[in-house]
């Protein structure tokens, strides 16, 4: 057996040495090398993770936030239609009420003028009358002065 | 007859690796001097990577992470529990890594002829016995307390050690098996060994008839050699493990 172990160059000295080695090289590689690599990978899957789960939460609140968008829309333009049809019913009825007072006071004018032209030709009339008395007069005074010459 | 002298001139093979001199009745041999070059080169990447790992990645980090992220979720699905894989990825990814650095530094163009004291300085680690051993005897440790840790010493006793008197082809198994357990010490040692050691022999071959293009071409195939037994030691370590955790086959038939 030593014959055999002498033909490989074994030696216990070297066997231990060279498992020292193995063992340091183990230890460091761990150390420095797997368990930071590792913990780099799971940070930053969860770094991932963790961004998937905000993007989602994005999209949830941009889609609430059209639903409610198209929601305020539309009640927004419902509003803006009863908005303008009222002010449409209010505009005709002023527009109505507009056209009547003026046909009242059209009226009304036209009344006072009538009025005022009766009277106006009634006085013409009366002031007529006493101008023609009085020319009859006259030529009845002329006439009545000539046949006593 | 001149294969003869070429042999003794050209091509020359040693089980054993050289000792170039000892250090407080340690025998420093150049497999020891490589390796030690080897592990303090690892060691100070390792330690200048780890400063820059940061969570946005650059190429090289997202190179590592992927392929980290591709052996230990491997790993998770073989031994089938994360924790299973975190006790269990360091120690094979740095079988792995030491394996192919050992593997692949003796190709690094002209690192074997430099000499020190007439002989070569460095020499590929896994032409020595002394480390494949080594590392076959940390998996089997590894293997057969985790087994006992995992599953209970009575459970994994149960494998190997059945009442002859109950089922004497299971007793017969049951020694098989633990015969089998011993023998991965020499096949796990050995596979590491021989190939990397052919490997570097059929290279000095190739050198010695076909200088030109040869050795460049043996080269080549044996970097894949290389990788290739870097990842069947780390690979039948998971294996190995995966087949100690699991409970006993005899369990749920009796």
């Amino acid at each position: 057996m030593n014959q055999l172990f002498a033909a490989f160059g074994l030696d216990v000295k070297l066997l231990l040495i060279q498992a020292l080695n193995f063992a340091i090289l183990l230890a460091v590689l761990w150390r420095f090398l797997y368990t930071p690599v590792l913990k780099m990978i799971d940070e930053r899957r969860a770094k991932v993770a963790e961004g998937v789960q905000k993007a989602e939460a994005a999209d949830r609140r941009l889609a609430d936030a059209n639903e409610e968008g198209k929601g305020l829309v539309a009640s927004a333009s419902k509003d803006a239609e009863g908005i303008v049809a009222s002010a449409r019913n209010r505009a005709e009825e002023q527009a109505s009420e507009i056209s009547k007072r003026a046909q009242e006071r059209a009226d009304q004018l036209l009344a006072d003028a009538q009025a005022r032209a009766e009277e106006a030709k009634r006085q013409a009339l009366a002031s007529g009358e006493k101008e023609i008395a009085r020319a009859a007069m006259l030529a009845a005074e002329k006439i009545l002065k000539g046949s006593s010459h | 007859m001149e294969g003869g002298t070429a042999h003794q001139s050209g091509i020359h093979v040693a089980l054993a690796a050289e000792r170039i001199g000892s250090f407080f009745g340690i025998p420093l041999t150049n497999t020891l001097v490589t390796t030690w070059l080897i592990v303090g080169v690892i060691v100070i990447l390792t330690l200048v990577l780890s400063n820059r790992i940061s969570l946005i990645p650059g190429r090289f980090q997202t190179l590592l992470e992927m392929l980290f992220e591709f052996v230990y979720n491997y790993v998770v699905e073989t031994l089938g529990s994360r924790e299973m894989a975190n006790k269990f990825f360091p120690l094979l990814t740095t079988i792995f890594i030491f394996v192919l650095c050992l593997n692949w530094f003796e190709f690094l163009p002209g690192v074997e002829s430099i000499l020190y004291h007439g002989e070569p300085l460095f020499r590929g680690v896994n032409t020595d016995l002394t480390t494949p051993l080594v590392l076959a005897f940390v998996s089997f440790f590894v293997i057969e307390i985790t087994g006992i840790a995992t599953i209970g010493v009575y459970k994994y006793g149960s494998k190997f050690l059945v009442n002859p008197f109950k089922s004497p082809i299971g007793a017969m198994i049951g020694v098989i098996e633990l015969i089998g357990e011993f023998v991965r010490l020499v096949s796990l040692s050995f596979r590491l060994f021989g190939n990397i050691l052919a490997g570097s022999v059929i290279i000095a071959v190739a050198t010695y008839f076909a200088p030109y293009g040869g050795p460049g071409i043996l080269s080549l195939f044996e970097v894949f050699i290389g990788f290739l037994q870097a990842a069947v030691f780390a690979l039948l370590t998971l294996f190995f493990i995966k087949l100690a955790i699991e409970e006993p086959h005899g369990a749920e038939v009796h």
